[in-house]
């Protein structure tokens, strides 16, 4: 026992390994109308502002000829990964990996608005027209996508990796906190009754550099606290991840895959708000929109450090990859949440008039009843999800579904034994939606009400968890992270 | 002092509405370092300097606005190397500078502190220090005085017509450093690697707003750069600093011009410093590879945002921006004392009062002491505090005496019509820390009652004051 835990050991720490890496990007840009996701109606899409890519790396860990361990991570310009897509996607490549793990096979969405829905109900059909329907998108999409995985896989070589930490002001906290203590989602700020922004904003931008074994950079994951939402309109649109590449691409190689990574951001988005004047007339004085701004202070952090970290490349770093089940307490609804979201919904079923945002607000506040009812008789107690933790180097990445609060986001880290933590949210999927995850200050913003957009983010009805679920959460990866640092403990 | 603020403001909206006046623009930098040891200041525990590690400087920026040969307005403004700008500095500068600048009015003068932890204490009274081998802060303070009064006249008397620009980037210095805990309870520096930790307090501001002068040829005469956090990363030991300002300064004036005037001002930020309160392992291995101390690595961020604000500063240099500069006293409420603030004041004060080393601790205490009495007895004034408001150009700058909360300046910020509004704490006097309604729920250092004079109460009425005034100096749009 005491050798075979020592060899354990050894192996999740910083032993001669070979990292074996392989990147591709597929694009999934629907060369149809399409209808886009992440409004309360559906926005048919004509035209492409930029092209939505999902972008691939697959890693294996080797000694010699043993494989230690793997990972295949996918980036994905999409808006959520919706429940079941991940699941289906993993079935859509069975038999195309030989020796790979399918459950060490992840998905992530960057959140762009501007993205095909991927969910046949979210919205009401008739509201797709002649569009792409996403019943034959996600199909589409799954194929573009496999393609990318298996030459990412198949393509893997020994290479080397390197890590650092950069910075670039990009998401900014969006609740906004007034004098009667309620908050607001995008809520005005030049008010007398502004009092400030909720909470805080993490400006760390996660690097990591992979290489081929000549040391020419291959591919490169980066990480920070903000979703891809900066672009907006009705046009497709990969939001300003498609400016990092371009620009990545230009000072570095077409050829390198960049994966977009959006850290716990659930209250973050890349939009400017005290500062707006100020952040119009230096985009105008750059001749560049919001979107291109964020995209050069990203790439700009991304170049910042890829030049002063090419100094410590390493070859010989092991990757462990631990892929768990965890159980979350869910958000419980009370008797007066039920009460307003059963009111909303009979009011939708009954109205002659037909309006775009029904099937959405029917969806919102009808899970809301439904959490009620199974509560009542003992159900949906817990909220299950997916969770993936990996050690590469002095890394550590931990992933959770959910729009999660930055707050979090910020615990985990400053908890962690690693030297760069590397948080990825809306990443995999369950079978049921995950939805935002908010902090005890911004549930305490403002009840569920009829109108959605109340306190929104932090009501009943945005949240499968709350902030009870997220400590839990908080702590699981926390205690998933320092078991990958921590030499096990001695057992008589 | 202006009294008729009034009037002034009626005049500074017709102004300001009005084109064509020129800008005379001047600047100076002197060396406030002494040449003995003295005690620094910013800490509880008494600390001589042992040597200085950086000089500490007073760099002035004199502006009047004149249409022809009428003048309009003017300003001088100094930024200053040391903690705060005790009571009493602002009016020996003003006093100095009378005689040598007739006619000019004085109320246009006014100084700021960068917060450096490692200056010169320019208070008698707040430590108790030896009795030879050391600077007294009284003389300190006269010799402080009249170097600053000597950039004063010096920057005024070298004015020539000029050009401004102005920009904003981003650089992440500020680092909120109040953690909050699953209690309710707050602490300044807390560890956040316990399971007890949730959050961190409040906001962080890391836009950099910078102020371009020019000559008329165009080439850089000084800079004026607004970040929202003081300069506390060398914070400690015994040497003279004026931390992150100095590597910056050095580094702007390498590559701009070895006569560069630049202006450190610290915006809101009672709530910050540029130390991290997570991530310090990942940021140790940055610096290590690039082979920067942790200063250095904030004075890069620093210039590397000037530099990307410069780059758009050039594109817009105004000749005919308009300054207005309008000064007012304000009346703040002063924060009350509770019963169980002065009963926990009174027992702490009576801990350290008969030891000389405590001075600093006992007088912290007994302050809440004698406000208490104050208030009791109904003798207590507003706290009364001395507000600028500039317009120069599409930029409003506003003053304050506090170590006043980031939301605070963020509300500012926010509820102006200037295109960039620069906020600057630690300016005229020193008000102490002036925390938010959730700072003071948590509790810790700078939200207790023996840290702040006054309140959120008095936090609200200066923003909504700072508003109005800046407001004025704007016309009003559909």
């Amino acid at each position: 026992m005491v050798l075979a835990l020592a060899l354990a050991f050894s192996s999740v720490g910083a032993s001669a390994a070979e990292l074996w890496i392989g990147a591709a990007t597929a694009d999934i840009t629907p060369d149809r109308p399409v209808p886009l996701t992440g409004n309360t109606s559906v926005r048919i899409a004509r035209e492409i502002q930029s092209r939505l890519t999902a972008n691939v790396l697959a890693l294996e860990s080797r000694e010699g000829e043993r494989v230690v361990d793997q990972a295949i991570m996918v980036s994905c310009d999409l808006c959520v990964i919706r429940p079941g897509i991940q699941e289906g996607f993993r079935k859509h490549l069975a038999g195309r990996l030989p020796g790979f793990d399918l459950n060490k096979l992840l998905l992530a969405a960057t959140h762009t608005h501007a993205a095909p829905v991927i969910l046949q109900n979210r919205y009401d059909e008739k509201d797709y027209g002649d569009a792409m329907q996403p019943k034959e998108y996600v199909p589409w999409m799954y194929q573009r996508m496999a393609e990318a995985v298996v030459k990412a896989w198949k393509s893997r070589e020994k290479g080397a990796v390197a890590w650092g930490l950069g910075h670039a002001v990009a998401g900014h906290n969006r609740r906004v906190v007034y004098s009667d203590g309620t908050a607001k989602m995008y809520g005005a700020m030049n008010i007398p009754e502004f009092r400030g922004v909720e909470g805080y904003e993490d400006h760390g931008v996660h690097v990591l550099c992979f290489y081929d074994s000549q040391k020419r950079l291959k591919a490169a994951a980066i990480s920070l606290a903000t979703t891809a939402q900066a672009a907006g309109g009705n046009k497709v649109s990969a939001d300003f991840w498609h400016d990092v590449r371009r620009l990545i691409h230009e000072q570095h190689g077409e050829s390198v895959c960049v994966l977009g990574f959006c850290a716990p951001a659930g209250d973050q988005t890349p939009r400017a708000h005290v500062n707006k004047k100020s952040e119009e007339r230096m985009c105008k004085l750059r001749d560049l929109t919001y979107c291109e701004e964020i995209g050069r202070r990203v790439a700009g952090a991304f170049d910042d450090v890829a030049g002063v970290i090419a100094k410590d490349i390493r070859a010989d770093v092991s990757l462990i990859h631990r892929v768990r089940q965890v159980e979350l307490p869910a958000r419980v609804i009370t008797e007066a949440e039920y009460a307003v979201a059963k009111k909303v919904c009979e009011e939708v079923d009954v109205r002659k008039k037909r309006l775009k945002t029904d099937a959405w607000t029917r969806h919102f506040y009808g899970l809301v009843v439904e959490r009620y009812l199974a509560q009542q008789k003992g159900g949906w107690k817990t909220y299950a999800m997916e969770m993936h933790v990996l050690r590469l180097g002095d890394v550590a990445i931990a992933t959770n579904p959910f729009e999660l609060f930055v707050d979090y986001g910020v615990q985990i880290q400053a908890r962690s034994p690693a030297v760069q933590t590397f948080l990825i949210q809306l990443a995999t999927s369950g079978p049921r939606p995950a939805y935002y995850v908010p902090t005890p200050r911004a549930v305490a913003g403002g009840a569920l009400n009829a109108n959605p957009f109340t306190n929104y983010s932090a009501t009943a009805a945005a949240n499968m968890i709350g902030p009870e679920g997220a400590q839990v959460l908080v702590d699981r990866t926390a205690e998933a992270i320092n078991g990958l640092w921590k030499p096990p403990a001695k057992q008589n | 002092m202006k009294t008729n603020i009034a009037f002034l403001l009626v005049i500074a909206l017709a102004t300001a509405s009005a084109s064509a006046s020129e800008l005379h623009i001047g600047a100076a930098t002197t060396s406030i370092t002494p040449d003995k040891p003295v005690a620094l200041d910013g800490h509880r525990g008494l600390r001589i300097s042992k040597k200085v590690e950086s000089p500490v400087t007073a760099t002035a920026l004199a502006l009047e606005s004149r249409d022809g040969d009428k003048v309009l307005d003017a300003a001088i403004i100094v930024s200053c190397d040391i903690v705060a700008i005790r009571s009493g500095i602002m009016e020996k500068v003003r006093e100095k500078v009378k005689p040598r600048l007739p006619g000019f009015d004085l109320a246009n003068i006014f100084l700021s502190a960068t917060h450096t932890h490692n200056a010169p204490v320019t208070l008698e009274g707040r430590y108790t220090l030896p009795e030879s081998g050391v600077m007294k802060p009284a003389e300190y303070a006269e010799f402080m005085a009249t170097r600053v009064a000597d950039a004063i006249v010096e920057s005024w008397q070298k004015r020539k017509i000029g050009k401004v620009s102005w920009a904003q980037s981003q650089a992440v210095v500020a680092q909120n450093r109040r953690a909050t805990y699953a209690d309710g309870t707050a602490k300044m520096y807390g560890a956040t690697n316990t399971a007890s930790f949730r959050g961190i307090e409040g906001y962080e501001d890391h836009n950099l707003d910078v102020l371009f002068f020019w000559d008329q040829q165009d080439r850089l005469i000084a800079t004026a750069i607004n970040v929202p956090c003081p300069s506390q990363e060398a914070e400690g030991g015994l040497l003279l600093h004026a931390d992150f300002w100095h590597p910056v300064r050095q580094m702007l004036r390498e590559r701009h011009g070895k006569d560069l005037c630049v202006l450190g001002w610290a915006g809101a930020g009672g709530d910050q410093t540029s130390r991290l309160m997570y991530g310090k392992a990942a940021d140790e291995r940055m610096r290590k590879l690039r082979g920067l101390t942790r200063l250095e690595e904030v004075a890069r961020r620093i210039v590397n945002g000037w530099e990307d604000a410069y780059e758009c500063a050039r594109k817009d240099i105004r000749s005919d921006a308009v300054l207005r500069h309008c000064v007012k006293e304000i009346e703040l409420p002063h924060r009350k004392v509770t019963e169980a603030e002065v009963a926990e004041a009174r027992k702490e004060a009576a801990k350290f009062a008969k030891d000389p080393a405590q001075r600093w601790n006992y007088r912290w205490h007994m302050g809440v002491v004698e406000r208490y009495e104050a208030q009791k007895a109904g003798a207590e004034q507003p706290y009364k505090m001395e507000l600028h408001v500039l317009r120069l150009g599409d930029v409003a700058i506003a003053i304050n005496e506090f170590e006043l909360f980031t939301d605070y300046g963020v509300q500012m910020k926010a509820r102006s019509p200037a295109v960039q509004t620069f906020v600057i704490q630690l300016a005229t006097n020193s008000g102490g820390y002036l925390p938010t309604e959730r700072a003071v729920r948590g509790g810790g250092y700078s939200a207790v009652i023996q840290s702040s004079r006054v309140g959120p109460e008095g936090g609200q009425v200066l923003v909504d004051c700072t508003v109005d005034m800046i407001k004025a100096m704007w016309p009003k749009t559909k």
